[in-house]
């Protein structure tokens, strides 16, 4: 990676961190947010990269090619510290032993950086036991925490951290790309929406999975408006045994929210923007039968499904929870 | 790499440098340990990257000719496993190569063990010795020096700095210092150093990496090389480099918080003072904060008490060489007490109290290069 090929989807910040090398002017600590796939990772390490490189480039690119900069590659950096997940959480252990490094002057160099990836993950108790440290770094300390939900991080951090947000990808330009690799449209549609870049759209269009994910929403939405007797029925047969893992029924609550905004779009007459183009009948119909508050209120329970299954709710009960709300409309 | 290796003599260095080895450690590279062959000798070296450990086994000496070297190089190889192998090889030399994709061989007798190495050039550069910047200390006073300091530093996470002992030099002389913010002991000595006017302060050792380093320190009077780098310390003494980081952060200064006049001095002999203590504190063991009372009863006598109000109540006289100034009542933190008493060399210790609330000063009578602070406990 090099900051051109970054710049290509994040110019803003490769730009805003490429002055702040140059000026030596970089923060003590930053906090990369963007969505899946927008690369928050390759940017913490190629900012890591360029931090610790000692041929650094009048351009502030780093060599690649040096003894830091290949032993960050392969992970084996004394001096670079990566905090990842252990399980659901970054717990406050692994936080105290960063701290207890941290208490130590470099091996190599006085310069030490940190990256911790998805810093949402972070117990409550290893966030606040970041805190001080994020607070008082120190000698010539850089850290680097990387989420994809801000919200969820805790105000007291993103208040001692410059916040850089990574652009999300527009999804035209992924539905183009995928038009031209052959993949039909209503595919190429859903899948620019729920997927973060390029690679994962291609990956959910090349297995069927996408399409059959498909059917299971229209079905259950069908079921929901023309028969909500069987809906329950449906979710239990179909719907749980296809959405078995915690990602996938994500996506699929993902798909199912696109549905609701589909039929807003009608209403607002967007129809151009529709996701399931081909149920354009069906999204007509609905979209007579109901108000725009109705279907808001229907939009935020599919949230706050998301967010339950996010806390490790049973994704049963979840389910049946959001029927009954979706039915109530 | 293709080296030939006397076996006694890797097996030796390879179990010194396992020392400094850990399983638990979230750089990989660092479960290896590297071995490194030039036309000198090999050099074998493991980290954890607190501490590191470099070993050199010359390629002869007057006696002996240890290692033959056919070609040179280096290699890392899985510590956990090759420590092991080399310990049980079956003949009297081992022979190492390394063919392409870091596969070593070990070969001895018989014995052969094709080991998957790891790429040296991912292993973390030790700094370099200069050596302009040395000094030398000999082993015996090193390991005095650590063994009176390093058990008054902190173990709280909460302030990282006071972890480790401070190390000072000014016009030869040493000094070192380790305190855990109720108590604190400093030690000076008088050292040579390369160039005059070497002078650093605000070094500060990690208490446990001295610890380690005192371990494998052997007990004389040879001369240990010390040398401080930016952001370590080196040790050198025969054959071994024994390498520390540093704590980051800036050390309290600690100088001017030693009293200067005393308002009630005693002069008592160490070892009876140390075991009248030790008694007084039998009844407060499960007490967390082992509170001693100390009273003046006149004529020289002092008075020790000890209340758990649960168990029951110590009392003990113990009576002083000499004794001047004021009467006194205070209260301390006994187990204190007792680490600095048991480091503390001399026969008799002179106590300079100033007053039941300010600080005081343990010294031995005998000389004046050790010297223990207390801060008293407020009882009522």
């Amino acid at each position: 990676m090099t900051w051109a090929e970054l710049a290509e989807k994040q110019a803003t910040v490769v730009q805003m961190l490429k002055n702040s090398i140059l000026k030596e002017r970089l923060a003590h600590a930053y906090l990369f947010e963007g969505k899946q796939g927008t690369k928050t990772d390759l940017m913490a390490f190629q900012l890591a990269k360029a931090f610790l490189c000692q041929k650094r480039g009048d351009d502030a690119e780093p060599c690649h090619t040096c003894e830091h900069c290949r032993r960050i590659d392969s992970g084996n950096h004394p001096d670079l510290h990566l905090i990842q997940a252990e399980g659901a959480s970054i717990k406050v252990d692994q936080i105290r032993h960063l701290l207890k490094e941290f208490s130590y002057q470099g091996l190599e160099s006085t310069r030490k950086v940190y990256i911790v990836e998805e810093a949402d993950t972070m117990t409550n108790s290893a966030a606040n036991s970041l805190l001080k440290f994020l607070e008082e770094p120190g000698g010539e300390s850089l850290a680097i925490l990387q989420t994809t939900k801000r919200h969820a991080i805790l105000p007291t951090i993103q208040s001692r951290v410059q916040v850089l947000s990574f652009a999300p990808l527009p999804p035209e330009s992924v539905i183009e790309t995928l038009l031209e690799k052959g993949y039909s449209e209503v595919q190429a549609r859903i899948a620019s929406q729920i997927a973060a870049d390029v690679e994962e759209a291609e990956s959910l269009c090349s297995s069927d999975w996408i399409a059959q994910a498909r059917s299971k929403v229209i079905q259950l939405v069908h079921e929901i408006s023309k028969r909500p007797q069987r809906a329950l029925l449906t979710v239990h047969e179909h719907w749980l045994p296809f959405f078995s893992e915690r990602s996938s029924l994500q996506l699929g609550m993902d798909m199912l929210m696109l549905w609701y905004r589909d039929l807003l779009r009608v209403q607002i007459g967007q129809e151009n923007q529709v996701v399931y183009t081909d149920c354009m009948d069906d999204l007509k119909n609905q979209a007579l039968s109901q108000s725009q508050p109705t279907i808001r209120h229907k939009l935020t329970a599919i949230f706050d499904a998301k967010r339950r299954l996010d806390a490790n709710s049973s994704p049963q009960l979840v389910m049946d929870q959001l029927l009954l709300k979706l039915q109530e409309g | 790499m293709k080296f030939k290796v006397h076996r006694d003599q890797f097996v030796q260095g390879v179990q010194h440098v396992a020392k400094s080895i850990s399983q638990r450690t979230t750089i990989p590279i660092l479960t290896g340990m590297k071995l490194e062959a030039s036309a000198e000798g090999v050099t074998l070296t493991g980290s954890d990257s607190d501490i590191s450990i470099e070993y050199f086994i010359p390629k002869e000496d007057e006696e002996h000719q240890y290692v033959e070297v056919f070609e040179e190089g280096s290699i890392v190889l899985q510590a956990k496993y090759f420590t092991e192998i080399v310990k049980k090889l079956p003949k009297e030399t081992v022979e190492i190569s390394v063919q392409d994709q870091f596969a070593t061989t070990v070969m001895s007798g018989s014995a052969v063990f094709n080991l998957n190495g790891l790429d040296p050039e991912e292993y973390p550069r030790l700094p370099q010795v200069e050596e302009d910047k040395t000094f030398q200390i000999p082993k015996d006073l090193l390991k005095n020096l650590i063994r009176q300091t390093v058990f008054a530093t902190s173990n709280a996470e909460t302030r990282p700095i006071l972890t480790g002992v401070h190390w000072q030099l000014n016009d030869e002389q040493l000094t070192c210092s380790a305190t855990d913010s109720h108590r604190l002991a400093m030690r000076k000595a008088k050292i040579n150093t390369n160039s005059s006017g070497l002078s650093f302060s605000n070094v500060v050792i990690p208490g446990k990496s001295l610890s380690e380093l005192s371990k494998v320190l052997n007990d004389s009077d040879e001369l240990v090389d010390v040398v401080v780098s930016e952001n370590q310390i080196l040790f050198k003494a025969d054959h071994f480099l024994f390498f520390s980081r540093l704590l980051e952060g800036n050390y309290p200064a600690t100088e001017n918080m030693i009293p200067t006049e005393a308002k009630t001095s005693v002069i008592l002999q160490s070892k009876r003072f140390l075991s009248a203590i030790e008694r007084s504190m039998l009844l407060s063991e499960d007490n967390k904060n082992n509170v001693v009372n100390l009273k003046t009863i006149g004529n020289g006598m002092l008075e020790i008490t000890s209340v758990t109000p649960e168990v029951g109540k110590a009392t003990e006289e113990v009576t002083s060489e000499e004794m001047s100034g004021e009467d006194l009542r205070i209260s301390f933190n006994g187990k204190n007490l007792i680490d600095a008493l048991k480091v503390v060399d001399s026969e008799e210790v002179k106590i300079d109290f100033t007053g039941a609330m300010s600080p005081f000063v343990l010294k031995p009578t005998d000389h004046d290069h050790s010297l223990h602070l207390f801060s008293p406990v407020r009882t009522y």
